[in-house]
């Protein structure tokens, strides 16, 4: 059975201090993610500046692993391009899959916190669900 | 008392005796004995059990129903054998009124897909209640959208009480059928099966039990409940997982068309039709579970010799117990009546705390409890919830489990205020 807890400092720390919750001034895409199953509920809210994420901010209820990766996926992403943001989402999916990707340097913190919840199979959904979202949101912002 | 007076003395609900005969209870978790809270999802399957299946292996293993040399001749009598102590258990008639299914699940399956169907349809209502776990949920509502049939909902009141009492249409001419749960596996209600199956016999409106909670906690007797089917699975019984029973009153088993057709149930194939067995052989194609269903057996044996007033008088203890506890915590919901009785399953929230997360805490300590919607949307829905957290009591839970489940809470109450 896994010995290391799920609820890392820097995670609880996102949990009880999210950043970047509440709405984005000109926001060009509102996208909701909803896990029927447990009734975690993300609004992430993104503006791009060109093929950049300018902001991204986020509201919502939910698991403290839910809020915490969209806490965390809000400060990463800002200045990212939309490309990198779809390939951090592909990179943390298949971390969580556990299966082996390329790794160029040590990974973030936030990267490592999330990641390590791949032991835990049931809460998968709960740190993908605002990724997801703000995936859905550069796709169908034609980005 | 002399020893052998006193080992044939049932060992006591949470005694260690019955938590010796169970080797999950010594399990360790990061250093901590695990608190297994999690029975109304499955239970586990004392050293007897175990034993028997074992003894299956090594013994008479064998082709059941289909060989005529001596080790299949007496694997078919231990599959049978396991059969009768079945019908003992639930007091029917006959030991044919038994069919051996693969769970509550499949066995109502069974009777919504053989039975059910080819018996309602525009105008008619199939009932369910509001408490329903998708299992005696999702296979009326297929029957009712391929048939015509409206499905019907006894609702429940704010304490999760069924107001069959005050559904006028409930025993009306257009009823075809009442499902429902003996045990609420969400609040750990009781439904008033008894009176509602003898109101239900007046208008012959037939009537499903599901008994998956129920059996191995409280006393599940077909005839003191006259319903006309029960389900139940073993593994929420002290008994192996993949295995369960359908009973049925012959009668009713006479009308239903099989599920799976294969070896075993066929009285005659012919190129262009075939006849099928007699019930309950007629309901189990394929090679059964035998070990399945001895340590099924055993299981049943279990239960009785510990004794089921024992086992719900014990859970009931330790219900009030926790009930109690969590009352006083002053930041935890409780769903359910708080007066009436439950059998061992209790579903609460944090206020501040999301279940999943209390569920996860709970576990990196030892205690096992679920979190989710205990597939009962349509409870969920009523209770203005996504999920809750449960914990459900065993026979091998003891009183000091109750202060493990408070010692998680405040563990959870520390890491996410």
């Amino acid at each position: 059975m896994a010995s290391r807890s799920v609820y890392s400092e820097m995670l609880l720390d996102h949990y009880r201090h999210p950043r970047h919750y509440g709405t984005l001034d000109r926001a060009d895409v509102v996208r909701r993610g909803r896990n029927p199953r447990c009734g975690d509920e993300i609004e992430i809210a993104v503006r791009f500046d060109g093929d950049r994420i300018g902001g991204a901010a986020f509201r919502g209820r939910g698991c403290a692993i839910s809020i915490a990766s969209a806490s965390m996926m809000t400060e990463a992403v800002a200045g990212k391009t939309t490309a990198e943001v779809i390939g951090l989402l592909a990179e943390l999916s298949a971390q969580l899959a556990g299966i082996a990707g390329r790794q160029t340097g040590p990974a973030p913190a936030w990267f490592a916190a999330l990641a390590q919840i791949r032991e835990h199979s049931a809460r998968h959904r709960c740190v993908l669900l605002s990724w997801e979202a703000l995936a859905g949101a550069i796709k169908r912002d034609g980005r | 008392m002399s020893k052998s007076a006193a080992s044939a003395a049932p060992a006591l609900p949470g005694s260690e005796r019955v938590r010796a005969e169970f080797p999950v209870v010594k399990l360790r978790v990061a250093g901590r004995p695990l608190v297994y809270l999690d029975n109304a999802a499955t239970t586990h399957m004392p050293d007897a059990v175990a034993a028997a299946m074992d003894e299956c292996r090594r013994r008479y293993c064998g082709p059941v129903h289909r060989g005529l040399y001596p080790l299949a001749e007496e694997a078919t009598r231990r599959y049978e054998d396991a059969r009768a102590r079945i019908a003992r258990f639930l007091n029917a008639r006959s030991k044919d009124e038994i069919v051996f299914t693969r769970s509550t699940t499949e066995s109502i399956n069974l009777v919504a897909c053989g039975w059910a169907r080819a018996r309602v349809g525009p105008g008619d209502t199939l009932w369910v209640t509001r408490l329903e776990h998708h299992s005696n949920f999702l296979p009326w509502q297929r029957v009712c959208a391929q048939s015509g049939a409206r499905l019907g909902i006894i609702e429940i009141d704010d304490q999760g009480i069924l107001q069959w009492e005050s559904c006028p249409e409930l025993f009306g001419p257009k009823s075809r059928l009442i499902a429902l749960t003996y045990v609420s596996n969400v609040l750990g209600t009781i439904s008033p099966v008894r009176e509602l199956v003898a109101r239900a016999a007046e208008r012959g409106i037939p009537v499903l039990v599901d008994a998956a909670q129920a059996a191995g906690h409280l006393k599940t007797d077909v005839q003191a409940l006259g319903c006309d089917f029960l389900a139940l699975s073993a593994h929420k019984m002290y008994g192996p997982t993949g295995i369960g029973a359908l009973y049925a009153k012959s009668e009713r088993l006479a009308e239903m068309e099989p599920l799976l057709l294969g070896g075993g149930m066929v009285e005659r194939v012919g190129e262009t039709g075939s006849t099928w067995a007699d019930p309950p052989l007629r309901f189990e194609a394929g090679s059964p579970n035998l070990a399945a269903a001895v340590g099924f057996a055993a299981a049943a044996e279990f239960v009785e010799g510990t004794g089921l007033d024992r086992i719900a008088a014990h859970l009931e203890a330790l219900t009030r117990s926790a009930l109690g506890c969590l009352a006083e915590a002053g930041d935890v919901v409780i769903y359910g009546p708080r007066n009436a009785p439950r059998a061992g399953i209790i579903s609460f929230n944090f206020r501040q705390v999301h279940p999943h997360d209390l569920a996860q805490v709970a576990g990196e300590i030892g205690v096992a409890l679920r979190a989710g919607h205990h597939c009962c949307a349509p409870l969920m829905s009523r209770l203005g919830v996504a999920g809750t957290a449960r914990a459900s009591f065993g026979v091998y839970n003891r009183a000091q489990d109750v202060e493990a489940l408070m010692a998680a809470l405040a563990r959870a109450r520390k890491d996410f205020h």
